[in-house]
């Protein structure tokens, strides 16, 4: 377990998992892209409108996720004071900033066809405009404030007021009358989504969390060699 | 060649826009963040390079600076 924690070890495990999943990003990628542009059927209502679903819901995801896992990781890192935490939280963000831009982009781009309209100040959109405000303070917070024990503080305080507005984006279809859709894919209740669209959809899920995942260890290497460069300076 | 795929009942403009879209934005976060780190690799092996052999020596010592100078090595 303590070969787990040790930062040689992660070094080098980022290393040879960055090697790993370069060489299966880009053929999953392209296969959930023939899938997803050629393959999948139209919808009934949207027509081919409907294939900006599978850039759309994958980004919208990992944007989500990754703010849930850096809210998680700032608590812990504000109760233990883990290092090694906030080379992960500080790898993460521009990530999921990246992905909730996608996810902005390409739904106006949706909702332009199918609800004649780029923007709505409607809940779920609004909410998850929040959120990119809430990236990019919280990348401002530990970029500008060089104080560790006031960066951490900041962090933590920017990632749970961020949390609720997560539970809001989650919830405000169900709470508020809006321009987008209520969800299609629930765990453990009905899905409405076609299983020939679940498909591609998955691929292309699956696709972007590994190229996520090699953005992650590049970043989480970047930011280990940035501390050891500070250690450099004082030897 | 099928003009019906690009145009795709005139959502096409909408649905390549969205895909172009999202795969330029990856393909920048990617080779800036590639660009950084080939950037900060030979930036901590020139530092290294100054150092006097007695700090080098120190520095080997150091589990996660080794695996940077020899991970950079091997690329």
């Amino acid at each position: 377990m303590i070969k787990f924690l040790n930062p040689s070890y992660i070094f080098r495990l980022t290393g040879k998992l960055l090697n790993f999943l370069k060489t299966f990003v880009i053929p999953i990628v392209v296969i959930g892209l023939i899938f997803s542009l050629f393959v999948s059927p139209k919808d009934y209502i949207q027509g081919d409108a409907v294939r900006i679903m599978y850039v759309h819901v994958p980004s919208a995801w990992i944007s989500l996720i990754s703010f849930a896992t850096i809210s998680f990781l700032c608590i812990l890192n504000f109760i233990f004071k883990f290092k090694s935490v906030s080379l992960i939280y500080k790898s993460l963000a521009p990530i999921g900033l990246t992905f909730n831009i996608i996810a902005i982009v390409t739904g106006s781009l949706w909702g332009q066809p199918t609800w004649g309209t780029w923007w709505a100040w409607d809940a779920r959109l609004t909410s998850m405009l929040i959120l990119m405000l809430f990236y990019i303070i919280f990348i401002f917070s530990y970029k500008l404030i060089s104080n560790p024990e006031r960066s951490i503080k900041a962090c933590t305080s920017i990632s749970v007021l961020g949390l609720v507005n997560l539970a809001i984006i989650k919830y405000s279809v169900d709470w508020w009358p809006t321009l987008h859709q209520t969800s299609s894919i629930n765990v453990g209740k009905e899905t409405t989504v076609h299983f020939y669209m679940l498909i591609p959809l998955g691929l292309m899920l699956f696709g972007l969390f590994m190229y996520a995942a090699v953005i992650f260890l590049m970043k989480y290497r970047i930011e280990t060699i940035r501390l050891k460069r500070k250690g450099l300076k004082k030897l | 060649m099928n003009f019906d795929i690009f145009s795709m009942n005139g959502y096409g403009i909408y649905v390549w826009s969205s895909f172009l879209f999202t795969f330029l934005t990856c393909l920048f976060l990617f080779l800036k963040t590639k660009k950084t780190l080939r950037k900060l690799e030979k930036d901590f092996i020139k530092e290294a390079q100054t150092l006097s052999d007695e700090q080098l020596e120190d520095l080997k010592k150091q589990k996660v600076a080794k695996e940077i100078l020899i991970s950079h090595s091997r690329t």
